[in-house]
């Protein structure tokens, strides 16, 4: 049930929040050792957290998200609570305090049900990569979720929870949600503070939401986004209202149809964006091809970037401060490398060996300085679609999702597959992805993202699509 | 054969600030291990930098302190190890756009030793040693305690003139309020980059970096040691080894610490929590305006325009509050030399005796200048001054008060004083004989007598020259 | 060019070892994933590489200091610690 949905059912007194909690956990109880995409579920918690979010509601002190039976992605600290990057290297770690946007939520009054699943570090497109194994399609649990959220997107999509916090650094929040049918929103890169977002590649490291609409993603964000003091990175210019033009007209929109994101995409894919596409002319809104000319490029920059960056944020993980700590080692240099070694499932692995590969001397400029200058070039050329363009729209994946087993152990074909989604990183713009079709029974994504900050036109736009278009349920 | 020697310098200078460089622990000395730790400092995943705005001033005011151009844009970098006494396994520092460029400072002989750059970064933390469990123990207190690193060029071809470079730089950080320099405890830390090369030669030798030089004098030692070092190897046909050194005290030379299994790759690159620092204009200009005089400046005004010698004048500047202290003085009282006199005679005999120091004596400056005026117009002697320094140091108050109170006030009545020295001279007739027919440095003893005799009061020169006369 | 020499460099680089057949396997997988990267170098652009935009001086936190977290809480994940401090085997 979407989040406007609970809260008048919450309201108005039909259902209690702890109720309602209870009947979340006894789903997740029922039908998660099917898909898998909890690590921790927050049994206690979660029933203390709706008792005060009760009392805020019978004192009539409630807000949006006041009784909201939420999940939060693994990767996400929580004080108090195991946070385990889905890595053996912290398969035990406790935070000792929690991420801005959980203590956000927290104000509002939220629950928490529990720590989703996901690519080891957010590390992969398939959530296949978790030492706590991998997450199931609830359309078809032969299926990937996708990733790295899939235990966040699956959990939306199955009804274990209202809403999902993930994470998105090349499509992390939106991919997952397109393959699961639901709806993704990766903010504008310094919208949602980062404290407590254990980084994986911190300048394109962004906290997002996945939920069943469009309007459901802009209450979650609302509650999470803002300058945070702990985060120099994080905006001012953030200040929530995300919803305001939701149901307003959207005629004098322009959309934009970047040509190149649609090449590459499979026919069913394709199809289903060109329909979405002519939904909106018929709206009434503008709707032209334009081009971002060296998305050719953008796969490659972006994983050498993010994995420099990874390579530098995973060196803290020696297994001496936290973290698994080997039993193996003589002196110091062994036993961090055998810490790390045992700690490190093989994708992430490669990323640290990619990102080191990118820095190290004598290929630094070569590869590393190149791909920064790729990276200002798509943004110089996003600013110049965006002079012309309110949104664009394109495919959120190449394909719907695949069969487990099928490509995830080939590192080339997974990366080429973020292709879709990694240029709104790269140019730290606010991207929201929805289901435009199906195909063979699993959904099809497009996404529509818009200019820096403008959360409330792309979630508008989306919701306009959303608001004519049947969405299938998944059967469990 | 005899070598020139090259050497440059690296010099990591703590900060003064109150809380930590990227997290809000307080910067201090000491406390029990990891008492002085948040997620922040120790590296917890999930944590993010936040600059200290106060670091950024300290690190532009050592930059004016050393003529250096302080950048409106600076960015901060990774360098990227791994070492138990760093947890994040990278520093926080500034490879690329330094906030500090192109500075000099004037060392002995009137040579300029040019500053490559100053740049802002983190400490590490400390790692006590168990030889018996065969472990090392990681604290975090220290890590994130804000430093600059200041690089020199390889301008140095003596160890004297490191060791003026050295005193100077860490007068200088004293004067701006930037670091306390004090090399025994850490706050200021000097590696030496030496090499040697035949004299006339203008290629570089392979150079050796020194570690460990916690004082101006074992920078000195250990420069020696290892020129003498790099010579014997070369006088012998070998080749000096780029390495870092340890300087060992006790022993007094210098070891190679445990050669690395490879060289270092640090993988700099842009630090992406922490965006680049601009400042404005104004900005810059504020803190520019916020700088005291420094030590050469003050130097100059004191020997070109109080008329003090060298000496004097690099006594008074060499500590601030002192130096401040005697130009209150001389602020309110222009006799520059008198002043001078008493601070670096009496006034610094008294505080080395007591182990005080300025700024907790009982007096004000204002005391000292009244003290000065008094002896200048000959209300006082000389003498009397000291005396009345003694008194201020023991109890504090006027001086003018103290020298009308207890009889420091010089009489000029020149009939009283001629009375006494009839009766002394009338008592001593056997003296007054002998240096009459040739003892004639007797003078003193008879001048003392008279002194004595007359009281403190009395004016030496009005005695001197009656008591010549009767003689 | 990339061979096992390579990718023993860079593991020793990240501090992770592997063993022959891991070694040999990783040196497949990074030379067809540099292989993609290797794309970057066809790239003509006079662009500078991109930086975050700067942040003002004022802007920057102030110093004021605060209580540390309490020593428990630092070394509580901690899997080895003696004297409140954390443990590896000797250092020199």
């Amino acid at each position: 049930m979407k989040i406007s949905g609970i809260r008048k059912r919450l309201d108005s007194r039909e259902i209690g929040a702890v109720e309602l909690t209870k009947e979340y956990l006894d789903r997740i109880d029922r039908y998660d050792g099917k898909i898998n995409s909890y690590i921790t579920v927050c049994r206690d918690e979660a029933v203390a957290m709706a008792e005060r979010a009760q009392k805020l509601i019978d004192s009539g002190n409630a807000s949006a998200l006041t009784g909201i039976p939420l999940s939060v992605k693994d990767n996400i600290c929580t004080n108090g609570i195991k946070t385990t990057c889905a890595s053996r290297m912290l398969k035990d770690f406790v935070p000792v305090y929690d991420a801005y946007a959980v203590e956000k939520l927290k104000n509002e009054g939220f629950v928490m049900l529990g720590k989703t699943n996901m690519d080891e570090f957010a590390m992969g497109g398939s959530s296949q990569t978790s030492y706590f194994g991998g997450v199931k399609n609830p359309y078809n649990t032969e299926c990937v979720p996708g990733g790295s959220s899939g235990g966040a997107a699956a959990s939306v999509a199955a009804g274990m929870c209202a809403a999902a916090l993930g994470s998105d650094t090349g499509g992390s929040v939106r991919q997952p949600s397109a393959f699961c049918g639901v709806t993704g929103l990766k903010p504008t890169y310094g919208a949602v503070s980062r404290w407590g977002l254990i980084a994986f590649a911190s300048s394109f490291d962004q906290i997002g939401v996945c939920a069943l609409s469009a309007e459901d993603a802009g209450y979650v964000f609302d509650a999470i986004c803002g300058r945070d003091e702990n985060d120099a990175t994080s905006s001012a210019r953030a200040k929530g209202g995300s919803t305001e033009l939701i149901g307003k007209d959207i005629s004098n929109i322009t959309v934009g149809i970047p040509r190149e994101f649609i090449e590459d995409a499979s026919d069913e894919v394709k199809e289903a964006v060109q329909k979405a596409a002519e939904f909106y002319r018929q709206t009434g809104c503008n709707v032209k091809e334009c081009s971002l000319p060296s998305l050719e490029y953008a796969v490659s920059a972006y994983y050498l970037i993010s994995s420099a960056e990874a390579a530098s944020n995973l060196s803290r993980f020696d297994g001496i401060k936290y973290g698994h700590r080997s039993g193996l080692g003589e002196d110091y240099n062994a036993l961090i490398k055998s810490s790390r070694s045992e700690g490190f499932g093989t994708e992430v692995k490669r990323r640290i060996m990619l990102g080191n590969y990118a820095l190290c001397s004598g290929y630094y400029d070569a590869y590393y300085n190149k791909a920064r200058r790729i990276r200002a070039q798509i943004r110089n050329e996003y600013r110049a679609i965006f002079d012309s363009c309110d949104v664009i729209l394109t495919p959120t994946a190449p394909t719907p999702a695949y069969r487990i087993g099928a490509q995830e152990d080939d590192p080339v074909k997974m990366y080429l597959a973020d292709v879709c989604t990694v240029t709104a990183n790269i140019a730290g713009l606010p991207s929201v992805s929805t289901v435009c079709g199906y195909s063979g029974g699993l959904p099809v994504g497009m996404s529509i993202t818009g200019r820096p900050f403008d959360e409330k036109t792309i979630l508008a736009v989306c919701d306009r699509f959303e608001r004519d278009f049947e969405r299938k349920e998944c059967c469990l | 054969m005899r070598y020139q020697p090259v050497i440059g310098l690296e010099i990591h200078c703590e900060l003064l600030t109150g809380s930590k460089v990227f997290c809000s622990c307080r910067n201090e000395f000491g406390g029990g291990a990891n008492t002085r730790v948040c997620p922040r400092c120790s590296g917890m995943p999930g944590t993010l930098p936040l600059l200290n705005r106060n670091a950024v001033r300290l690190a532009a005011k050592a930059g004016f302190a050393t003529n250096c151009t302080v950048n409106k844009y600076s960015a901060f970098d990774r360098k990227n190890y791994f070492y138990p006494d760093l947890p994040k396994a990278y520093q926080i520092t500034q490879f690329e756009s330094p906030i500090c460029t192109d500075g000099y400072i004037d060392v002995i002989g009137g040579k300029r030793i040019r500053i490559n750059r100053i740049h802002i970064e983190e400490d590490a933390g400390k790692l006590v040693h168990d030889d018996y469990e065969g472990i090392s123990m990681a604290d975090y207190n220290r890590c994130g305690v804000p430093l600059i690193e200041i690089v020199t060029e390889p301008d140095f071809r003596s160890a004297e003139e490191v060791q003026d470079f050295v005193q100077k730089i860490a007068q200088s950080l004293r004067y701006a309020g930037v670091c306390d320099g004090r090399m025994e405890q850490g706050s200021l830390r000097v590696d030496v980059n030496i090499s040697i090369m035949p004299y006339g030669s203008e290629e570089f030798g392979t150079r050796a970096e020194i570690k460990n030089l916690n004082s101006v004098k074992s920078i000195g030692r250990a420069i020696e040691y290892e020129i003498s070092r790099q010579s014997e190897i070369l006088d012998k046909g070998g080749r000096v080894v780029q390495e870092t050194r340890r300087y060992n005290e006790n022993h007094d030379d210098t070891k190679a610490m445990r050669s690395k299994e490879e060289a270092h790759d640090y993988r700099y690159f842009p630090e992406p929590d922490i965006p680049p620092v601009l400042f404005s204009d104004d900005e810059i200009e504020q803190i520019r305006n916020e700088m005291p005089e420094m030590p050469a400046e003050r130097y100059r005004r004191y020997t070109e325009e109080y008329g003090l010698s060298g000496e004097d004048a690099r006594l008074m500047t060499a500590q601030k509050e002192f130096s401040d202290f005697y130009d209150s003085a001389a602020a309110s009282a222009p006799e520059y030399r008198l002043i001078s006199n008493l601070m670096l005679g009496e006034i610094s005999h008294l505080i080395n005796e007591t182990g005080t120091d300025i700024s907790n004596v009982k007096f004000t400056p204002e005391a000292v200048a009244k003290t000065a005026k008094m002896t200048a117009s000959g209300t006082i002697s000389k003498g009397s001054a000291k005396e009345i320094i003694d008194i201020l140091f023991e109890e504090g108050g006027d001086p003018e008060k103290i020298a009308g109170e207890r009889g420091f006030i010089m009489s000029n009545d020149a009939s009283e004083m001629e009375a006494v020295i009839d009766k002394v001279l009338s008592d001593n007739a056997e003296l007054v004989e002998q240096y009459r027919s040739g003892s004639e440095k007797l003078f003193g003893y008879i001048m003392g007598l008279v002194m004595r005799a007359c009281g403190k009061g009395a004016n030496p020169a009005i005695i001197k020259q009656k008591l010549s006369e009767k003689l | 060019m990339f061979d096992e020499k390579l990718t023993a460099h860079l593991a020793e680089l990240s501090k992770l070892e592997f063993n022959n057949e891991e070694l040999e396997k990783m040196t497949e997988d990074m030379t067809a994933i540099v292989g993609l990267m290797d794309k970057v170098r066809g790239f003509e652009t006079d662009e500078k590489p991109y930086t975050v935009e700067p942040v003002s001086y004022g802007e920057l936190r102030e110093d004021n200091y605060k209580a540390s977290y309490p020593t428990d809480n630092i070394l509580k994940n901690a899997a080895n610690i003696k004297n409140d401090s954390f443990v590896v085997p000797k250092v020199v």
